[in-house]
């Protein structure tokens, strides 16, 4: 399991005043983080932009020192035993960095294979397995510099993949891929939580991902966790209403008023068209069957009903929105 | 160790292969073949052929054309040493490539090792050529102890690579390789006794060229190139050019790993 107590990153940055002088300026990116990744498990790490997500990764996969708090993985320090620890963990970006464009993709992960002290057979196996996995066989003598932008990005998986890591941080993962590209991702990063065991951090601007994926969420911003639960629950703590729209036989004035009465606690509103009408309801409890009910008992045929469950996306832009305000 | 040297050294051999490094190649050996048709020329035709007395009393020898030559034969091979050993991490920064890199378990020594030995068979075509040519503009090339030459371009190549790392952590330090590697080019140029001795300078100056390796490889190389003096003789050159590296080699791999944390925050904190 990976563990990550009071964690805590300053950088200093310095700051121009102008063209001569400049001061040094801290900036607390991460403040006082507690986090668990265990084996098998996917788990979230949300926030805006400069909230902290990739510093933390970076302090997990040991490429960065904690300035304060602990990370152990598998009960070994991240900083002290990094280069066990390195051993153990990988990490994969977005975007096309991290590989030899010069080099081909076979060459790549044979490069990759024997910085982590593979060699031989075993890592000949390894690099015809992970290129078959991620679809880029007849692509393996190919130069990437000469791959397109998916092709790179799954040969960013392979190398992540490279060392067998039981811990895998995944940074922005399917960013500017295609959409059936980032669904094979998608399959790929459950596969290998849930049939090898991995345990799984991703940070992702895809929230339907995030909600798809991950079994746990860390929600967090200007470096300090402020929420941490499953998908499901974070939606329901955060975003409190439920949106849902009927589109009925025309409604007289009398039976709208009996409806709105029979939904107490809803906010309702009415619109004709044509010859039937649409209701908007929002409600802060999934309204779907009392309405339907009372559509029942008001003999209303309904000819269209629509129901808008909260997303991850709801969650994080109502979050937003609070700190905004 | 031995794992990161061999996939180092095979992977910049590929990249080689695939792309050759053409503008440095031709540009260390054109510096090198400046620096002999300079001396050749004002040799003939400016000085003609007349040299002060203080001149063989400071270099140890009145053959000015194969001073000159050696020293720019030994001043390219050091140059171009120097690049390819300093450059290696900020290159993996340019390129993108340092974070899988440093994520990895690999020795950095052995890394470093692989970067310099396959660099250095670029190098040993750049000396070859360089010494042809110098040649047939007068180079000595009778009576050479080659052991002795051998041991001195090993020792230099030690001490000067210990040296790249310390310049390599200036380049990550300042995000920059051309100012850095050019103010040191330019001081060795001056101060290492390269085209002229270096008793010549005031004294302000001098002391600079006891801290390059370059000074002491390029006054061994003479002695036993154009002298053709014994190794026991170059002894002192040899200690001085192993203390100088016992010295930086420490505080290079400090500051590198130092730097290396340093650019990560810096560039993608």
């Amino acid at each position: 399991m990976i563990e990550a107590k009071n964690l805590g990153k300053v950088y200093t940055v310095k700051k121009k005043i102008n063209f001569f002088r400049s001061e040094k300026e801290k900036v607390n990116a991460v403040k006082g983080l507690n986090l668990t990744i265990g084996e098998g498990e996917i788990v979230g790490l949300l926030g805006l932009n400069g909230a902290g997500k990739t510093t933390t990764i970076k302090m997990l996969s040991t490429l960065l020192n904690p300035s304060a708090g602990k990370i152990t993985i598998d009960g070994l320090d991240a900083v002290k035993d990094a280069i066990k620890v390195k051993s153990m963990v990988n990490m994969i970006a977005g975007g096309e960095r991290m590989l030899y464009w010069r080099l081909t993709g076979a060459q790549n992960l044979r490069y990759f294979g024997k910085l982590y002290g593979l060699s031989g057979g075993v890592l000949e196996d390894q690099i015809q397995n992970l290129l078959e996995e991620v679809g880029l066989t007849e692509a393996s003598n190919t130069p990437v510099e000469l791959y397109s932008k998916g092709m790179k990005q799954r040969l960013h998986i392979a190398r992540g993949l490279i060392n067998n890591p039981k811990y895998l941080f995944l940074d922005e993962p399917t960013l500017g891929l295609d959409a059936p590209v980032a669904k094979q991702l998608r399959e790929m990063v459950k596969s290998l939580a849930k049939n090898q065991g991995k345990g799984i951090l991703l940070t992702s601007h895809y929230l339907k991902e995030v909600e798809e994926l991950c079994d746990r969420v860390y929600i967090i911003e200007k470096g300090s966790l402020i929420l941490h639960d499953t998908p499901e629950n974070i939606t329901a703590s955060v975003v409190k209403n439920y949106h849902v729209k009927i589109e009925s036989s025309a409604l007289s004035t009398s039976q709208q008023n009996r409806i709105k009465q029979s939904l107490t606690g809803c906010s309702i509103e009415f619109s004709e068209q044509g010859d039937s009408s649409e209701m908007q309801i929002i409600a802060p409890f999934d309204p779907t069957a009392l309405i339907i009910s009372v559509c029942i008992k008001e003999s209303v045929a309904i000819q269209k009903l629509e129901l808008k469950r909260p997303r991850l996306e709801d969650a994080i832009l109502t979050l937003a929105k609070e700190k905004l305000a | 160790m031995w794992l990161a040297f061999s996939a180092t050294f095979q992977r910049n051999y590929l990249v080689m292969k695939r792309a050759f490094p053409w503008s440095f190649f031709l540009g260390h050996i054109l510096s090198g073949f400046y620096i002999i048709i300079f001396a050749y020329l004002t040799y003939f035709y400016v000085f003609k052929k007349d040299l002060s007395v203080s001149f063989s009393t400071y270099a140890g020898t009145d053959d000015y054309l194969s001073y000159v030559i050696l020293g720019g034969l030994l001043y390219s091979f050091s140059v171009s040493l120097l690049m390819i050993a300093s450059r290696a991490i900020i290159t993996e920064l340019r390129e993108g490539t340092l974070e899988a890199l440093l994520l990895t378990p690999s020795s950095r020594k052995g890394y470093f090792l692989g970067y310099v030995a396959q660099g250095l068979t670029r190098v040993g075509i750049e000396f070859a050529v360089i010494t042809v040519t110098g040649y047939f503009f007068g180079l000595h090339l009778q009576n050479i102890n080659w052991l002795s030459v051998i041991i001195v371009l090993f020792v230099l190549i030690v001490s000067t690579f210990s040296q790249a790392l310390v310049l390599g952590s200036f380049m990550l330090y300042f995000r920059d390789t051309y100012i850095t590697q050019n103010t040191l080019f330019v001081l060795m140029g001056l101060v290492c006794s390269i085209t002229f001795p270096a008793h010549f300078l005031p004294e302000a100056v001098r002391w600079i060229g006891t801290i390059m390796p370059l000074t002491y490889g390029v006054d061994a190389l003479r002695l036993v190139w154009i002298e053709g003096k014994s190794l026991s003789d170059i002894l002192p050159y040899l200690w001085k050019m192993i203390i100088l590296g016992i010295i930086y080699f420490p505080i290079g791999t400090f500051f590198i790993k130092r730097m290396e944390k340093y650019v990560l925050e810096k560039h993608f904190g």
